[in-house]
């Protein structure tokens, strides 16, 4: 790396320093540009997302031409190196506006006249500047709105709870009621301040096992690998080992060699499965582990089958166990492969019921007379499609 | 369900049996007595109100016009009926396509008269609605193109005026299934061996007979198969029935006879000749309102396009108005490009 500093530099996100061997072309690269910043102070320590997920928004180059800063109006084809900010009151301007504006002490913002400071300057990690508020309103929010379900009597109550921090948050993201808003929060803050703190610290505690379990997995899966690769060294000596000794043996002795070698692959196909025994175990007990975690956490409710009120003619019929002659079904009884009984078909459930249709309801005797039927929807029906046609 | 669970149900409340709790036994279950009336009444009702379509159109000249009776109508639905076997021969069609779409037809006609509807638009329209209802789909151009003077839309017009007709009650219980369970129940009897196919083919051709009939509105479906069974192989049908138990019930001995002269008189497709009189006289007392280029249909056709024509002016006022309310359709003017560099615009598709 630091036989090329110029390369190294630029890979590291570093200045690149003119004439450091990159060509033109990369002078108006697309990588966020904050680090060719002209300012000489660093906005906002980045963009806060400690997991690296997240980056600086950054226009890309199709529409760079566009960028521009409000305050100054100029734009990239002036001044290549155009970094917007946000300040507090979400409003984007240039480094040099910033710099300009803002070097001797607080100022009024050149949009809105609310007195800025310079630091309070954060990059942009959203297109859109309404999302870029409502995140930071959410992130200032769930700081101090912090209690759990636990935390409640009822669900009645959390969900209450819950609809009043939205109604705050909406307030806060679109500047309703300002000045009772920031009241209501300082008054939950008061009420709640030992719970608020000791949420925080369950929080933190959680985090921290978290990080302690990952840390774990991690030097587990290192420790697991490293034994792989030793074990693998390990047989390949072992190899190495056989194959001189299968060799001097054939030099010295005068047995059959046939017999040596059989011996020898013998010895070592017992090492073999020794080994491989060994390492199971190790993945049978994570298993186990695995299973002993699931199976304190969902409790096992028994199946209650659901049982309805009908009769089926079970006691008039009885399915042969031996099954029929019945060369209606002999395609798919004689079906070898099974293809007409993919989809799940079993012969046994169509005899079922041609059998249940033969005997239901034999003895049901047919309606008489011109009574309507009590159960009967049809004329009513029917006379919907009369007067229709 | 084992036997065992029957005994865990409370006595005194009956259970209800599956073929009870069916559509086709709550709904589609008639006496003789009934059908009659339920046709009588349909004729009626349709002859009053074409009668007056057609002294609407020209004063006087209903006295020449000849209704159906009902009789005739299910005449000439039993020879449509008959069509339906044919078809379903052509298309290789499973016997149970055929049976539903013959049902479909005899329930329809329960509801609708042959005047308003021809029966040979409603039996297309039966049958491929029936192949979607027992999981045999086909395509319509398929189906169309193999039939012929017909479109897809005659099938599709008619087709939720069917299922609507049908209560959407789709599922139907059918003989010829019964019969196989009786056909292979046969082989439980003490001496039983399996009847020769031979056999088994003639009883189905008695269940196809009796779809030409009204047995399947009166009586259960295994009350069907069994009297075709019966037909067939007396003896065995006999003893099938001793098997069950079911030998002193007078009432199966009693519907069975009654099932078999039914098949007997009328279980044959009706003779064309005297059918094509029937037909020829429908096309003259057709509802006038469903011929096309007739005075009503024209009437009819021009209050159609009337009440359209009013839906539409209705709609386009709406918009009309919601477009009245912003000032312009397309948005406000842009606000003109501000800054000091305007020439930029030819260095941005580097």
């Amino acid at each position: 790396m630091s036989l090329r500093p110029g390369v190294g530099g630029w890979l590291q996100g570093k200045t690149v320093r003119k004439g450091g061997g990159l060509s033109t072309s990369n002078t108006r690269s697309s990588t966020p540009q904050g680090v060719q910043s002209t300012s000489s102070t660093i906005f906002g320590g980045g963009v806060k997302d400690a997991s690296g997920r997240t980056s600086e928004y950054f226009v890309r180059r199709r529409h760079s031409m566009d960028d521009q800063c409000p305050v100054c109006k100029s734009d990239r084809y002036l001044n290549p190196k155009l970094r917007l900010l946000v300040s507090s009151c979400y409003h984007k301007m240039c480094e040099s506006c910033i710099d300009r504006l803002f070097t001797l002490g607080p100022a009024p913002c050149p949009i809105c006249s609310k007195i800025l400071r310079k630091l309070a300057f954060t990059p942009q990690t959203f297109e859109d500047l309404s999302v870029e508020k409502e995140v930071a309103v959410r992130r200032r929010i769930a700081k101090e709105f912090n209690k759990r379900r636990d935390d409640f009597p009822d669900l009645r109550a959390y969900n209450d709870y819950l609809e009043e921090v939205e109604d705050i948050t909406f307030n806060l993201i679109n500047e309703v009621d300002m000045p009772q808003t920031e009241a209501r929060i300082a008054a939950y803050r008061a009420e709640n301040a030992a719970l608020i703190e000791l949420n925080i610290q369950r929080e933190e505690a959680y985090a921290q096992t978290l990080r302690e379990q990952e840390d774990a997995e991690k030097r587990d899966r290192e420790q697991r690998a490293t034994q792989l690769r030793r074990e693998e060294e390990e047989e390949r000596e072992e190899r190495e080992k056989d194959k001189r000794e299968i060799i001097d043996k054939l030099e010295t002795s005068d047995k059959n060699a046939a017999k040596l070698i059989a011996k020898s692959r013998a010895n070592a196909l017992k090492r073999t499965s020794a080994r491989v025994a060994s390492t199971t175990t190790v993945v049978h007990s994570n298993a186990r582990l695995l299973r002993t975690r699931a199976a304190k956490d969902i409790p096992d409710v028994p199946h209650v089958p659901f049982k309805d009120n009908y009769y089926g003619y079970e006691d008039l019929y009885q399915l042969r166990p031996a099954g029929y002659e019945d060369f209606f079904s002999e395609a798919v009884r004689k079906d070898r492969e099974g293809i007409m009984r993919a989809g799940g078909y079993r012969i046994e459930e169509a005899w079922d019921r041609a059998l249940r249709d033969a005997v239901a309801d034999l003895d049901l005797p047919p309606l008489m007379g011109l009574a309507p039927k009590t159960t009967s929807t049809m004329d009513s029906s029917g006379d919907v499609i009369m007067a229709e046609a | 369900m084992s036997p065992a669970v029957i005994n865990e149900a409370p006595p005194s409340e009956k259970k209800l049996s599956l073929y009870e709790a069916s559509t086709q036994c709550r709904n589609w279950r008639y006496s003789t007595e009934r059908l009659a009336q339920i046709r009588a009444t349909l004729n009626e009702a349709a002859v009053t109100i074409i009668r007056t379509k057609i002294e609407t159109d020209e004063p006087g000249s209903s006295r020449n016009v000849s209704f159906l009776t009902p009789n005739e109508e299910v005449l000439l639905v039993k020879l449509y009926i008959s069509k339906i076997g044919q078809l379903c021969g052509y298309f290789r069609f499973p016997e149970e396509v055929e049976a539903t779409a013959i049902t479909y037809m005899k329930r329809f006609y329960l509801q609708n008269t042959v005047m308003d509807w021809h029966p040979k638009n409603v039996m297309l329209t039966a049958l491929f609605l029936a192949t979607k209802t027992t999981n045999n789909p086909i395509s319509l151009e398929q189906y169309t193109t193999h039939i012929p003077k017909t479109t897809p839309n005659d099938v599709l017009d008619l087709e939720f005026l069917i299922a609507q007709s049908l209560g959407f009650e789709f599922a139907v219980w059918h003989a010829h299934r019964a019969l196989w369970g009786i056909w292979l129940d046969i082989q439980n009897l003490p001496d039983g061996a399996a009847l020769a196919s031979a056999e088994y083919d003639a009883a189905l051709a008695r269940v196809r007979a009796s779809r030409l009939t009204d047995a399947e509105l009166i009586y259960t479906p295994s009350q069907i198969a069994l009297a075709a069974f019966s037909l067939v192989a007396p003896d065995s049908a006999a003893r099938w029935i001793t098997l069950k138990n079911l030998s002193e019930s007078a009432t199966l001995l009693a519907v069975l006879d009654e099932i078999k002269s039914m098949i007997a008189h009328q279980g044959l497709p009706p003779d064309v000749e005297s059918v094509r009189e029937v037909d020829r006289r429908l096309k003259l007392c057709k509802n006038p309102e469903k011929v096309v280029g007739s005075k009503a249909y024209l009437a009819r056709k021009k209050e159609e396009e009337r009440i359209a024509e009013e839906k539409r002016t209705k709609k386009a006022e709406l918009q009309k108005a919601a477009v009245n309310d912003e000032q312009d359709p397309f948005g406000t003017n842009l606000a003109p490009k501000k800054g000091l560099v305007d020439y930029d615009d030819d260095d941005d598709d580097d």
